[in-house]
Parts: structure tokens; C-alpha cells; sequence
């Protein structure tokens, strides 16, 4: 057994910590090629949708989905268009029933249908729906034709009247395009779910994949009364409410 | 007069390469770009099979089709990540001001506009999208 001399350790501790720091950037090289790694093409196995128990939500509550969703997707603060030309990616409606006077109040936003009438009158294909369901305004095809805003029965759409700055990095905006719920796809590609959901909590709104058996959308939907809004359109909704 | 012309033509050489000089062609890579580039992000625009300084070649001449191609994948096919992403050229190549606020990377002198002032083209992308990084990036 040879004893280690003075230099033979010097030299023995510098070829640790080298390789040490080969490892080291060799770690931080794979996370660099990991995070530029694209993410898979959604697919129509999943069907995204959403659904909102009227009962278990209070117009306050309401007010909170519709806070988040400015918060989230940074629209609302418009200052030179007038009210009527204000976006409205969600919003608040009174519903009355005219024989018993009986008013429900709930959150209409864009319905993501499966046969969206919106897709169907867009002149350059920027009314478009993803192959999970989701429908979206790709903004960069949009030319501000505005017919989309007519042909959706539930007035989900709006228009950006006015030059913007300081958007969110993840929702650009800008003048001239139509805009409406985007079912904060930024956030479910990322496996996360819609700011409105999330502001609500417990099960006044539920969001999830209609098509998993083993989903608490589906199960739930499978239970109790729902509805689509204009269900007579058969526009086969992903937004359902339930307790109207 | 062969000797005038060769004299002449080498007068011209040469302040053309002055000129190129002068002008600034070497755009001002920004803050992020500049500290990475020797080492954690210096092959961010490589490709493969091919050198790293190939590579920087197809950027500068294809960017415009990159982002492009990734636009069309990102809003059609929920394709997320990857290099080409508009939200990413920001946050790296942006550059920030003696006050330590972030510098639109589309104003003057900056990463986005020397080459695009240069060959006239203009472009609408940061009507919509940011032009500074966002505070949680
Ligand atoms: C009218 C508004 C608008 C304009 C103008 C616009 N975009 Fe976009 N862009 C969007 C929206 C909205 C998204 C979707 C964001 C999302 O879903 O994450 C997007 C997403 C993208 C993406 C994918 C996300 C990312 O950060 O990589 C790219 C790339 C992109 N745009 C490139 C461009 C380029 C290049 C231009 C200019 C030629 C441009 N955009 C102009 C609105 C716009
Ligand atoms: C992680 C940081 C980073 C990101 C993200 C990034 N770049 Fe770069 N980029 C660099 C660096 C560093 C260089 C210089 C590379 C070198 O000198 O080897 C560069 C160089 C370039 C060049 C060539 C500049 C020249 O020398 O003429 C272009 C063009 C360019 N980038 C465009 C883009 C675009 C467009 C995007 C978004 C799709 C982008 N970059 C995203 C870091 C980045
Ligand atoms: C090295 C110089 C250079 C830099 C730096 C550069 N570009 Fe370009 N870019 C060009 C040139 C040159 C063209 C014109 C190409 C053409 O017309 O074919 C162009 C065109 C474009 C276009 C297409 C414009 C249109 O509508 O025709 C987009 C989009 C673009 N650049 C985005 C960017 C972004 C974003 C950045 C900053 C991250 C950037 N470029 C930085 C040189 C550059």
C-alpha cells in the first residue's frame, strides 16, 4: 500500500473537482435541450369543457372568474373605446323567467362549441377550433371582418378597438383582430386549468376532459341535470351549466 | 492608367469596408444574449449537422420562416416550447436602460430593429405581442 504524498493529492483532488464540473454542465447543457423540447401536437382523444353550477355560485363569485380572467389574460382596461365597444371575454347575464320571475345570474363566455358557427363564416380561416375542442381567434389571419362576432349566438366575441401596450407575454393583443376565451389555453397546454376555474374553487366550476371516463367533468355530467345554452342549435357545447 | 484604376478600386474597397464598419451591421445582441452566448446559450441557434456559425447564417435569413412555422404550430396544433418561440427572442434579446427598465426590443438600436432599418422591412408582430420580458420571466 503506497501512502499518498502532499502532491499526488493535489493532483488526485483537482481531477475530482474537474470532473465534478463536467458533470455540473453536463446537468445544466440537458436542462437547456430538455426546456427547448417542443411539446406533442394536441389531439381529439381529449375534448376539453367546462362545467358551471349556477347554484353554487354567487354573483360575487362571478365577479371573481371574471377579475381572474382580466388578471390572466390582461384585457379590461380599454381607456378610449366606449362601453359598448369594451371587450367582453366573460361576462356577467341575468336570465329571468318571464312566468315565475325566478332570475339567474351566470357566467357566459365563449361556449367552445364542436360545430362553432364562428369557424364556419370566417373568410380566412382565423376562426378556427383545435382538435381537443378548444375554439380560438388565430389573431395572426384575422383581418377584423368582425362577422364571426355576428354569426356567435352567444355574443361570446369582441373587438380591440384601440391601440395596446404592456399586454401579457403569454396573450398578445392587439387593434383590429376579434378576441374572445381562449379557455386559457396557455395554461392547459401547461397542464394547468383556466384562471376562472381556479378563482372559483371547490365544484362551482369544473374543467376537464368530457371524454375521460375517469374525469370529475365527466362523472359529474354523467350524474346530474345540464344543459347546454341554445341547445336547440345543436351546436353540441363544451361550456354546460347546470341548475338552470 | 492600369495602376490608377487598381488604386482606385482598392480606394474603394476600402472605405466600403470602413463603412461597414461605421454602420453598425453587428446587431446589439441584448443583455441576456450577450452574457449566455459564450457558454450556456451559445448553441441556441445551432442546427444540426451543420457548424455553429452555418447556423447563425440560416437565422439571420430564415428567422422570418421559423417563427413563422412555429406561429402556425403553436395556435393550430398546441405545439408549446421549442426554440423558435417570439416570446423567447425577447426575453433574450432585450437589453436594459441605466434605470434597469427593460428596453422594447423593437425601439432603436435594439436586437429587433438595426437589421430591419437596414433592409426596410417593417413588421406588425409587437402590436400584439410584448416587447420587453415579462416580470416572472
Ligand atoms: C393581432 C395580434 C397578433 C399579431 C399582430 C401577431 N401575433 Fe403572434 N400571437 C398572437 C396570439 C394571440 C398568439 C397566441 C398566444 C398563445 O396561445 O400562447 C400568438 C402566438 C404567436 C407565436 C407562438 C407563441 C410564441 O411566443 O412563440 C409566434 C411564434 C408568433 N405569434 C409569431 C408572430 C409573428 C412573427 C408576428 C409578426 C409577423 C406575430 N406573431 C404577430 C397574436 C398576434
Ligand atoms: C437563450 C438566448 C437566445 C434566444 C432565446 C434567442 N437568441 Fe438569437 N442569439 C442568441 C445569441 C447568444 C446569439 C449570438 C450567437 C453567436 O454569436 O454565436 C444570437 C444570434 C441571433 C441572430 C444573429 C445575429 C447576428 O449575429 O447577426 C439572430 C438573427 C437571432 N439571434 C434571432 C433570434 C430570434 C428570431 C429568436 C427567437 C426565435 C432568438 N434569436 C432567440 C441568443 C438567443
Ligand atoms: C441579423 C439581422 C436581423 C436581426 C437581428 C433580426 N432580423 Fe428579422 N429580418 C431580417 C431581414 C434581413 C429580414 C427581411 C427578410 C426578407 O425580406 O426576406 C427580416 C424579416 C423579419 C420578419 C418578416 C417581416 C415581414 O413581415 O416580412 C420577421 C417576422 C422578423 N424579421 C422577426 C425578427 C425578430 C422578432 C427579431 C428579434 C428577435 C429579428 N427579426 C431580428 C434581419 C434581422
Amino acid at each position: 500500500m503506497n501512502k499518498l504524498n502532499r502532491r499526488d493529492f493535489i493532483k488526485n483532488t483537482t481531477i475530482a473537482t474537474a470532473s465534478v464540473t463536467t458533470i455540473a454542465s453536463g446537468i445544466s447543457l440537458t436542462t437547456f435541450a430538455a426546456k427547448s423540447k417542443e411539446s406533442a401536437p394536441v389531439t381529439n382523444e381529449k375534448r376539453w369543457g367546462m362545467l358551471i353550477n349556477v347554484n353554487k355560485l354567487t354573483e360575487s363569485s362571478i365577479d371573481d372568474m371574471i377579475d381572474a380572467c382580466q388578471e390572466e389574460n390582461g384585457w379590461g382596461s380599454e381607456v378610449h373605446s366606449r362601453a359598448e365597444q369594451k371587450p367582453d371575454w366573460i361576462k356577467k347575464v341575468k336570465v329571468k323567467d318571464k312566468a315565475t320571475g325566478k332570475i339567474d345570474v351566470l357566467p357566459m363566455l365563449c361556449q367552445h362549441c364542436e360545430q362553432p358557427p364562428c369557424v364556419d363564416v370566417c373568410p380566412t380561416n382565423a376562426s378556427m377550433k383545435r382538435e381537443d375542442g378548444i375554439v380560438l381567434v388565430d389573431r395572426h389571419l384575422c383581418i377584423g371582418c368582425r362577422y364571426c362576432m355576428m354569426a356567435c349566438p352567444y355574443g361570446s366575441r369582441s373587438f380591440v378597438h384601440e391601440n395596446l401596450d404592456n399586454q401579457k407575454t403569454h396573450m398578445p393583443r392587439g387593434k383590429g383582430t376579434v378576441e374572445s376565451c381562449t379557455l386559457c389555453v396557455h395554461r392547459v397546454d401547461k397542464g394547468e386549468i383556466p384562471a376562472c376555474v381556479e378563482a372559483v374553487g371547490g365544484d362551482g366550476v369544473i374543467f376537464g376532459d368530457l371524454y375521460d371516463a375517469n374525469s370529475k367533468i365527466n362523472q359529474t355530467l354523467k350524474k346530474i341535470q345540464s344543459t347546454q345554452i341554445r341547445s336547440d342549435l345543436n351546436l353540441n357545447t363544451g361550456v354546460r351549466y347546470s341548475g338552470i | 492608367m492600369k495602376h490608377l484604376l487598381t488604386i482606385f478600386l482598392i480606394a474603394i474597397s476600402v472605405s466600403m469596408s470602413v463603412q461597414i464598419h461605421a454602420d453598425n451591421r453587428i446587431p446589439n445582441l441584448g443583455d441576456k444574449a450577450n452574457k449566455c452566448k459564450d457558454d450556456e446559450c451559445k448553441e441556441v441557434h445551432k442546427l444540426p449537422n451543420i457548424s455553429r456559425t452555418q447556423s447563425l447564417v440560416i437565422q439571420r435569413k430564415m428567422h422570418p420562416e421559423f417563427l413563422l412555422h412555429k406561429r402556425d404550430r403553436t395556435l393550430r396544433q398546441g405545439v408549446r416550447g421549442g426554440r423558435a418561440s417570439l416570446a423567447k427572442c425577447v426575453n433574450c434579446h432585450t437589453s436594459v436602460d441605466k434605470n434597469g427598465e427593460y428596453i422594447p426590443v423593437n425601439a432603436p438600436q435594439q436586437f429587433c430593429s438595426t437589421c430591419h432599418k437596414q433592409v426596410g422591412t417593417s413588421m406588425d408582430c409587437f402590436s400584439c405581442h410584448r416587447t420587453t420580458p415579462a416580470e416572472d420571466m
